[in-house]
């Protein structure tokens, strides 16, 4: 290794940057196929309206595991906005880099091929952050009349997001090293993402789960991914501790991930084999 | 009838080959059948844990809903064994691959779908059949050979209109190019399949019945079973429908497939 490609090894923001920019103009080309996932996203939401409209009005209480309709409504709508721009499909990535040998390309490049899809991923969550998130924040807002307080949850939410997208990412980096060795894409794949989805929260509200279940969901990381967020952007009136403990728990669970995840890849570079080219 | 023999020789044929190379492939295989079982499994369990804090929804019991859920995983594996290559369309045709479809003395709709078979459907069939068996024991509906027999005509007529669903979105990329994450946002609409059509607004209930018809995979196809008593005009109408519907989107994948011209390559 040269001495410039050391160098550049070492911390260089403006590499990262630049990275992420890619990632942004790289999904402003597909302009058609985000208007088709808005409007995806859209009549889900219109289905999951009906859906849970339906099952309010056949039960007497208007609150049901301290949940009321709208409550509920908030939760999914906001959990859906969040998986449009927090899944990154990395495992496919990882996948099919291995299954077509397009992964050494990027192995040979002069930075860490786990930096390098972080930040890759992180620009095009940004992306999507602006195009899905905040829209539908806004609409959720002006439907509801404001009823998410605008004040300091903002900021907690942005934390424990960010939190969030390290998690996922770690997760899904992890999982993708699981690809190395068994060449099989779709079936890990469908696994994770369902497994991530239900466990964290993304599919039935975690208040719904039963007490055992509840605990179990608890030990695990999945919920730091969206019932977390979630939670500290709906509810303004949790105190600062709790906010604190929250993030802490949070943080602690990136720390985690991120180490096995890093100590999985380590492990399990040297098997990548790759056929021809 | 000759031809007929003719084409099932050869989709044998062509399929075993298939079959083959996937199974040199095993850990894949075996990894994607855990995984589509798994999926399944989580999805009614979270079905379960919805339902379990709620008695009836739109009149319809818990029971009642897991009916049309298995039925609905049952309508939908034939186009996920038999017609699965209608993912890959879009690809197909930007690449230019699809042309070698073109050279051969049989008919392309045929020859393209013949040419993958997804054995991992089969795990959906099977938790499909086990929670339709489930739903149908606690309901204590009767079994008899007509009742069967039913059963068998409105699931065909079922996944009928699910194939069409996914020939008419998959063919819109030999009009437009690129429109792969098209028949990803489509198949979503199948997960609504397994609602009654009921608990929708007015509005949808239109589009959801007659534009893109996914109240036809669950909803009025099992009414026969569930609530024979009550048979509504547009469950009647349903094998005429899903006909029709059928042949249409054949009609305008041939359409696409007869006007394309490869990418020059």
């Amino acid at each position: 290794m040269n001495r410039t490609l050391k160098q550049f090894r070492r911390f260089n923001p403006r590499a990262y940057l630049s990275l992420m920019r890619s990632a942004v103009m790289e999904n402003m080309q597909f302009r058609m196929s985000v208007l088709v996932m808005l409007f995806g996203n859209m009549v889900y939401l219109v289905v999951i309206y009906n859906l849970w409209k339906a099952i309010y009005a056949s039960v007497d209480t208007p609150v049901v595991n301290g949940m009321t309709f709208s409550d509920t409504m908030i939760y999914l709508v906001l959990a859906s906005a969040q998986f449009a721009f927090m899944e990154a499909y990395l495992v496919w990535e990882m996948g099919r880099g291995v299954q077509d040998g397009s992964i050494i390309v990027q192995l040979i490049k002069p930075m860490s091929y786990g930096t390098y899809q972080l930040f890759y991923i992180l620009g095009g969550n940004l992306f999507y952050f602006i195009v899905t998130f905040i829209p539908t924040f806004v609409i959720v807002e002006i439907i509801t009349g404001w009823v998410i307080p605008v004040g300091v949850n903002l900021l907690y939410y942005l934390i424990s997001v960010i939190f969030g997208m390290m998690i996922n990412f770690a997760v899904d980096y992890f999982v993708g090293t699981i690809c190395l060795y068994t060449q099989s894409i779709w079936g890990i794949n469908i696994m994770k993402q369902i497994l991530v989805t239900f466990l964290s929260g993304a599919t039935v509200p975690l208040a719904f789960f039963p007490e055992i279940l509840y605990r179990i969901v608890m030990f695990l990381p999945f919920h730091a991914i969206y019932n977390t967020p979630l939670t500290l952007l709906i509810h303004n009136d949790l105190p600062v501790a709790q906010v604190g403990h929250m993030l802490f728990t949070q943080f602690v669970w990136v720390l985690v991930v991120f180490v096995l995840a890093k100590v999985f890849w380590k492990v399990s570079e040297r098997v990548i084999t790759v056929n021809g080219g | 009838m000759k031809k007929l023999k003719f084409y099932l020789r050869i989709y044998f044929k062509i399929l075993s080959q298939d079959i083959k190379s996937r199974m040199s492939y095993r850990s894949d295989f075996i990894i994607s059948m855990i995984g589509m079982v798994f999926t399944n499994v989580v999805e009614i369990a979270a079905f379960y844990i919805t339902f379990l804090n709620f008695p009836s929804v739109c009149g319809w019991t818990y029971y009642e809903m897991l009916f049309l859920y298995g039925f609905s995983l049952i309508a939908l594996t034939p186009m996920q064994c038999l017609f699965e290559n209608n993912w890959n369309l879009s690809r197909n045709v930007h690449r230019g691959d699809f042309i070698k479809y073109c050279f051969r003395p049989i008919n392309i709709f045929f020859y393209y779908f013949s040419e993958i078979f997804d054995i991992k459907g089969l795990g959906q069939l099977a938790i499909g059949i086990g929670t339709l068996i489930f739903a149908w024991n606690k309901l204590q509906l009767p079994v008899s050979l007509i009742i069967i027999l039913e059963l068998l005509i409105a699931l065909i007529v079922a996944s009928l209109f699910f194939i069409g669903i996914m020939n008419f979105t998959a063919a819109v990329s030999f009009f437009l190019v690129n429109t792969g994450f098209l028949i990803g946002t489509m198949s979503k609409f199948r997960d609504y399949a397994k609602y009654p059509v009921t608990i929708f607004s007015k509005g949808f209930r239109f589009i959801f019945t007659f534009i893109i018809p996914i109240a036809f995979i669950a909803y009025y196809p099992s009414l026969v079973i569930m609530r024979p008593n009550e048979i509504p005009v547009l469950t009647w109408l349903a094998p005429v429908f899903g006909v029709v519907f059928f042949y249409l989107s054949y009609k305008f994948w041939m359409l696409g497939a007869r006007k394309y011209s490869g990418t020059g390559t």
